[in-house]
């Protein structure tokens, strides 16, 4: 994986160059951030089962996907579905700290798209629900730290359709 | 690889969030950010008189050299291959990690200037004397933050 330092160096090393002055300016506002990111990270997984617990309410709970006949049905795929949106959560999460989507690349939507494809999981009610995570969490987390998870979020939605 | 990616990919081995001690790592490293772009910016814009001073020392102590043979190609070669080693340690020095360093420009780098027929020797002395120059211009503190990666790479040719 990367993050915003490691791929600051790799963009510019295949141009043997310093980073620019816009680069440098991201980074310093990077670390300057580090205090947000760091209570944002916390708060995330001291309330990690709740910020899936009221997305989920928000979005798919009271939907056609949880009866008979949906996707959602049965507590097997309820299951399934829950331990995949807690995954979004701590990758996102990851990425926020490391400021760079990489991560979510390589871990998350490599292949997944096709997965939920081929096992019938509709895209739409994910994006629903990752789109409910990021209003939850940005309640939780405050508007800056939400801004900068929201980025992340959007990431996996528009990776997945 | 930078300690942020470090902490990271340890957590995610576990499948967790990073722990309360983690995130201080975390908070420590990047608020002495700014320091380290300090450097950063200094490497940058002094590069080319640390290059042209270093060589100059590195030429009286060891004046059988190839880049001192009057071929202007190695010479060339040679002072560019200094410059690209003083941008790998700004890299690292960014990075907080010797990592930057080691996998763009340690990993093979005996093999490289062996086959290149450049006494490795020659190489060490020429990063020391780069060393001695980059040090000579900052403060005590920053020194210290850059003169380990210098070392890093005349450990890598020994």
């Amino acid at each position: 994986m990367q993050d915003l330092i490691t791929s600051t160096i790799n963009t510019f090393d295949v141009r043997a160059q310093y980073p620019d002055s816009d680069a440098m300016n991201r980074l310093e506002n990077y670390f300057k951030s580090g205090d947000l990111r760091a209570k944002a990270s916390l708060a995330i997984s001291a309330n990690a089962k709740s910020i899936i617990t009221k997305a989920v309410a928000k979005s798919l709970m009271y939907t056609d996907i949880t009866a008979p006949g949906g996707n959602m049905y049965t507590c097997r795929r309820y299951a399934a579905c829950i331990r995949d949106l807690e995954y979004f959560l701590r990758y996102a999460t990851y990425a926020m700290l490391a400021g760079d989507p990489s991560i979510l690349e390589e871990r998350v939507l490599n292949g997944l798209r096709e997965t939920y494809n081929s096992l019938g999981v509709p895209i739409g009610g994910t994006v629903r629900a990752v789109q409910a995570m990021k209003e939850v969490t940005a309640d939780l987390v405050g508007t800056e730290a939400g801004k900068e998870m929201g980025v992340y979020f959007d990431y996996i939605c528009s990776g997945l359709s | 690889m930078s300690m942020v990616a470090e902490l990271i990919l340890n957590a995610d081995s576990e499948a967790r969030y990073l722990g309360p001690k983690e995130i201080h790592i975390f908070q420590d490293f990047l608020s002495s950010g700014e320091q380290r772009m300090r450097i950063a910016r200094f490497l940058a814009e002094n590069e080319s008189r640390i290059v042209q001073n270093g060589t100059n020392k590195f030429w009286e102590r060891c004046p059988v050299t190839p880049s001192n043979s009057g071929v202007e190609r190695k010479t060339n070669s040679c002072m560019r291959d200094q410059g690209w080693y003083v941008r790998l340690i700004a890299y690292s020095v960014m990075a907080g990690s010797e990592k930057p360093l080691e996998e763009i420009g340690t990993i093979g780098i005996k093999e490289m200037y062996n086959s290149l027929e450049i006494p490795i020797r020659n190489i060490a002395e020429c990063m020391q004397c780069l060393k001695e120059e980059a040090v000579s211009m900052m403060n005590e503190e920053d020194a210290g933050e850059v003169a380990p990666y210098f070392d890093f790479i005349i450990q890598s040719l020994s």
